[in-house]
């Protein structure tokens, strides 16, 4: 394989470096086709073989350009792509809708983006709800029992990483040599809105995980699964996270996956330790008082 | 602490979490969960030698209004703009998730429960999102949230109100759109980018950030009830949110399917009937589509006096 410095744009070449060989359909998932090239371009859905398996492949296209909604370009993901996306995992749950829980198929996400669309005509119409959507219908399909793997290959951005990406049962991040960004924002501007100098940030951001940039820092936080060193090594990880997954769904330990299980994760790795404490808290003083809230009979 | 009648009175844009979440239940039933006793604050804004709150600029607890148990997450957005850190968000997520639990035990115990005797969830959204001074942790609570919203579904109500000064932006604008109901005053303003970001990115021509009409007519509540965003547009007052809840917690959850803007396939389809129309019509003006909604007043629309605005506006259909 070419020695790979960065997959930073190159979303349509990861699918390749993915899926089993010339296995992607793209504008198919179950019974729905998306026909109109000219419909949310900025977002790439399709069916491949994954080890043999059906997949859906939901990936962000940096290359494309939405002629109707000008703040679409280089990933971001607009209002015609957030429901593109959301239409992707809705023909996934239809298609398997009669199939057990344990044999649902797997989406895969490949995450690129830096945005979701910051326009005027965007907030007019409801970019909240775009973004919304897809991860109301991701969260139904995980819930469902479909293995969702996320794979993070060069920018996964603020709120654009919370609608592509951390409503997964499983993210996966090629790991900072490729020049991996996840974050909200960069140091350089955190320090600027809060009014804290770079250097004490910088230093800071050593021992605390919290506002550093970067998949090791989500890593630490229990928000990445794990990290990937090679290219090549994404597709067997991939495949790997899948039948853990699955076998995870099959035993009924749900709780295990997607954000709430990354919660826990977060703990063990010592990222957000608070977190857990506060849960516990509310949980023993809920208890104590539960019984004036339920109807008296 | 005001007391519970003078709270009824005031202005829900005047008036700071507690006494919200306070005021939104009926009196003397409201539980304070991981409250200012229990100290939880935000270690990471300790590190960086910043204020903390006790409550990290949340109240989370539980009342009741009539018979119905009422789970309450209320953002303070005086303390850092009510964003969402680690604690904070924790207290968010775990409100709803509670409320969920509680629903399946309620369920599970009583063969005979009705509708009203069932848990909702209320949030009283103040917040721009994520707070920087931890965003990782915070980007991570926004999605935790999300999961639990989608596990209430078709189980427990979330019923959003907004209507405080720092409006709802950032990841909070999706978590918004993605609750059941939504009840604002035209004070409240809802959305996901704000508007000086907006400005920076499209140039003040396009986006005058400092144009509070234009801020106003973009993401405000009145344009949102237009829009079909918002389900109900109340006055200004505590007890205005308060009656309108009222209303809202005794109806079954298939109810709140209908009020619904997204989370099922035939919601999106709908969504891109909307997305078809925006593209075609590329409105530089909020106004452009009050009009094409088939308000022929639409210059004036945004000034009319409140009750006159709520009987005559007509709402875009597609």
């Amino acid at each position: 394989m070419e020695n790979v410095e960065t997959m930073m744009g190159r979303g349509r070449d990861a699918i390749d470096m993915i899926v089993d060989t010339d296995s992607f359909q793209e504008g198919t998932v179950g019974a729905k086709t998306f026909d109109d090239p000219e419909f949310g371009p900025g977002a790439v859905v399709g069916t491949a073989k994954l080890d043999g398996q059906d997949v859906t492949l939901i990936v962000s296209d940096a290359m494309g350009f939405n002629e109707k909604f000008p703040v679409v370009y280089a990933g971001i993901i607009g209002m015609e792509e957030g429901y593109k996306m959301a239409q992707a995992v809705y023909a996934s749950l239809a298609a398997d809708a009669d199939k057990p829980k344990e044999e649902k198929r797997p989406l895969v996400l490949i995450v690129d983006t830096p945005g979701n669309g910051p326009g005027k005509v965007e907030e007019i119409f409801g970019m909240n709800k775009a973004t919304g959507a897809y991860q109301l219908a991701l969260a139904e399909a995980r819930l469902a029992g479909h293995p969702i793997v996320a794979m993070v290959i060069g920018r996964a951005i603020s709120g654009a990483f919370l609608c592509h990406g951390l409503q997964a049962s499983n993210i996966l991040s090629l790991d900072s040599s490729f020049g991996t960004m996840i974050h909200v924002m960069p140091l350089t501007s955190i320090s600027r809105i809060i009014k804290k100098d770079l250097e004490t940030l910088e230093e800071l951001s050593k021992g605390n995980p919290v506002f550093a940039a970067g998949p090791q820092f989500f890593y630490a936080l229990g928000g990445v699964e794990e990290q990937i060193g090679k290219v090549e090594g994404m597709r067997p990880a991939i495949i790997e996270h899948i039948k853990q997954i699955r076998a995870a769904v099959a035993a009924g330990e749900d709780a295990k996956l997607g954000p709430w299980g990354r919660g826990a994760l977060g703990a063990e790795r010592n990222g957000r330790v608070v977190r857990p404490k506060v849960i516990d808290l509310m949980n023993q003083e809920f208890a104590a008082v539960a019984e004036k809230y339920a109807p008296s009979r | 602490m005001p007391k519970w009648n003078d709270i009824q009175g005031q202005s829900f844009l005047e008036s700071d979490a507690r006494a919200r979440a306070v005021g939104l239940v009926d009196e003397g039933t409201f539980t304070e969960l991981a409250g200012p006793f229990d100290r939880f604050y935000s270690p990471h804004l300790e590190t960086l030698g910043e204020a903390v709150e006790f409550d990290d600029g949340i109240v989370t607890g539980v009342g009741k209004i009539g018979k119905t148990p009422v789970f309450v997450i209320s953002q303070e957005g005086r303390f850092i703009g009510g964003s969402v850190g680690e604690v904070g968000g924790a207290k968010m997520v775990n409100t709803i998730r509670l409320a969920t639990e509680f629903h399946d035990k309620l369920v599970a115990e009583h063969a005979d429960l009705s509708d009203e005797e069932k848990p909702v969830v209320v949030i009283s959204f103040e917040t721009g999102g994520v707070r920087l001074h931890e965003s990782n942790a915070g980007l991570l609570a926004h999605a935790e949230v999300m999961d639990q919203l989608q596990k209430a579904r078709h189980k427990v109500p979330v019923i959003t109100l907004i209507g405080s000064k720092v409006g709802c932006f950032g990841g909070m604008g999706f978590v918004a759109a993605a609750t059941d109901a939504i009840v604002m005053s035209e004070y409240g303003r809802l959305g996901l980018t704000g508007p000086e970001v907006i400005e920076q990115e499209m140039g003040k021509e396009e986006f005058d950030s400092s144009d509070r009409a234009l801020v106003f007519r973009t993401t405000g509540g009145r344009h949102k009830y237009i829009m079909g965003d918002c389900n109900v547009l109340v006055r200004g007052k505590v007890s205005d949110f308060r009656e309108a809840l009222s209303k809202l917690v005794v109806l079954p959850v298939s109810e709140f399917e209908k009020m619904r803007r997204i989370g099922s396939p035939e919601l999106v389809e709908k969504q891109l009937k909307l997305v078809a129309l925006a593209a075609e019509m590329q409105p530089k003006d909020a106004r452009d589509v009050w009009a094409k909604a088939g308000n022929a007043d639409a210059a004036t629309l945004d000034s009319k006096p409140f009750d006159e605005f709520v009987a005559t506006v007509k709402r875009l259909e597609v």
